[in-house]
């Protein structure tokens, strides 16, 4: 299909992560929503900080890395899932990768007309993915940016930030995305690291926060 | 010997391994086998009760670039053991490579082990590649923590260069059931500060607890946080309890730790960790 319309694979991409593709990402916070609580994080540049960190060291790029990944011709999926499920730190992160990757194989395996296991959601991006004939860090980027854009979209109802502060911060952490991604694209699985204890600590503690809008 | 020849400037570098094995016989889990070499060592002190504790120790007094240590303890079916390090490991400034830290456990079927080494502290520039990987044959469970300090308070001392990788790894009859691959270099500790990644803290724990049942110790551990200056949080899901804490100092980390253990295991801190 990407011969006869050299674009028909990004539009499919760019469909897949689109805020209104039934994944459900609106309802997850990844944890933002306990920081927000807190008070840590508190404006822009809190939430431009707070993601810039999270993307670079911690679930971004990880997720990036799983996805190159998944996007490896005759790629060990089984495997991968075992994988993704044991990195996650905590029950909501868990869930979160999990419900969302389920949702994501359903809907796009509605779309292509095939039955797509249920799998974490970098996974499931990158089994659906691998047809369309798009380059790793192409693909990668637009996961990442929309993984950006769904909790600067929490943010802006949460903290709350005008919209146009929102999309200030999605534009600032684009040059991070894409770097992030390239590397990504080329890491291997034992270079997935962590340093962001604090996000997965904001994970757990967002399970006994009181009053909650968010999953996670 | 030419007097004008100076002296080789050739780092010392330390080797060790220490594996210990043991069996359940009559009752009581058992030594049955125990090989040291190099720097390594490992001893089984007299203990009250059933549960025997294996101390292990590195002699070689820190670790420093291209040093090598590996801990491995085996338990057969049945096995119940504690297993700690003697004193607190550090790691210094590396001169060249990193130094690399195996620790390899496996616990056999219905087996239980506590793995309590004490903290490790590291110094500027230190060089630390750590695995730990544990085992789990079916109906076996694990009870693991990690401590770190970043360089010494006391000292004023702030680590600014580091390359730290510390990963654990259980696995369920062969099965990846956790994977917690921590790591801090230069660019992460750049971003420290951070409320995502340590907040400005400069000593952080991770316990985990891998096995039947444990997640019915998320209400007990939740309700052992909360020792001052620590932050705290629990979670427990899909057959594990993971907890994170987090300080200004190791001091208040210890003494959170020593809660939690108590709370999790019936009694805190290894006897040696006392000393």
């Amino acid at each position: 299909m990407s011969d006869a319309f050299p674009d028909a694979g990004l539009l499919s991409l760019v469909q897949w992560l689109s805020p209104a593709f039934p994944t459900g990402g609106y309802a997850y916070s990844h944890g933002l929503e306990w920081a927000v609580a807190q008070g840590e994080v508190a404006d822009g540049a809190g939430v431009e900080h707070w993601l810039a960190d999270v993307l670079r060291h911690g679930a971004g790029r990880a997720d990036g890395i799983l996805l190159a990944h998944a996007l490896e011709p005759g790629a060990d999926m089984a495997a991968l899932t075992d994988l993704a499920r044991a990195l996650a730190p905590s029950a909501e992160r868990l869930a979160e990768t999990e419900q969302q990757g389920a949702a994501f194989a359903l809907a796009t395996g509605a779309v292509l007309g095939v039955a797509l296991a249920p799998r974490p959601l970098p996974l499931a991006v990158g089994q659906a993915a691998c047809t369309l004939g798009l380059p790793k860090a192409q693909v990668i980027t637009l996961y990442l940016h929309a993984f950006a854009a769904n909790l600067v979209s929490c943010a802006t109802r949460f903290v709350p930030l005008g919209q146009n502060e929102g999309q200030r911060v999605l534009a600032a952490l684009h040059p991070l995305i894409q770097t992030i991604a390239q590397e990504a694209a080329m890491a291997p699985l034992d270079s997935i690291t962590t340093s962001a204890f604090r996000a997965d600590m904001a994970s757990m503690l967002h399970e006994t926060l009181d009053v909650r809008i968010f999953k996670t | 010997m030419n007097a004008h020849v100076p002296p080789p400037q050739v780092m010392q570098r330390s080797h060790g391994e220490a594996s210990v094995a043991m069996q359940h016989r009559a009752g009581r889990t058992r030594l049955a086998d125990l090989r040291q070499q190099g720097s390594a060592k490992a001893f089984l002190p007299r203990v009250d009760g059933a549960v025997p504790e294996v101390v292990f120790l590195n002699t070689s007094g820190g670790l420093t670039g291209g040093d090598r240590l590996r801990f491995a303890l085996t338990l057969s079916a049945g096995c119940r053991a504690v297993a700690t390090t003697q004193t607190a490991e550090r790691a210094y400034r590396a001169g060249q490579g990193s130094a690399l830290v195996e620790v390899a456990h496996s616990v056999g079927a219905g087996g239980w082990l506590d793995w309590l080494p004490q903290e490790t502290i590291l110094y500027q520039g230190a060089a630390l590649d750590r695995r730990t990987v544990i085992d789990l044959a079916p109906g076996a469970g694990c009870l693991l923590l990690e401590s770190v300090v970043l360089g010494r308070a006391a000292m004023g001392e702030t680590v600014t260069g580091l390359a730290f990788r510390d990963t654990r790894i259980v696995r369920r009859d062969g099965r990846l059931a956790l994977l917690d691959p921590l790591a801090f270099g230069d660019d992460a500790l750049a971003a420290a500060g951070g409320t995502a990644i340590l907040g400005g803290a400069r000593a952080f724990a991770t316990l985990a607890m891998v096995g039947p049942a444990v997640q019915d110790a998320l209400g007990p551990a939740r309700a052992a946080l909360g020792e001052p200056g620590v932050e705290g949080s629990a979670s427990a899901f899909d057959g594990k309890l993971v907890l994170r804490l987090l300080a200004a100092d190791g001091w208040p980390l210890r003494r959170q730790v020593a809660r939690v253990l108590a709370a999790l295991r019936g009694q805190a801190l290894p006897r040696v960790w006392q000393n």
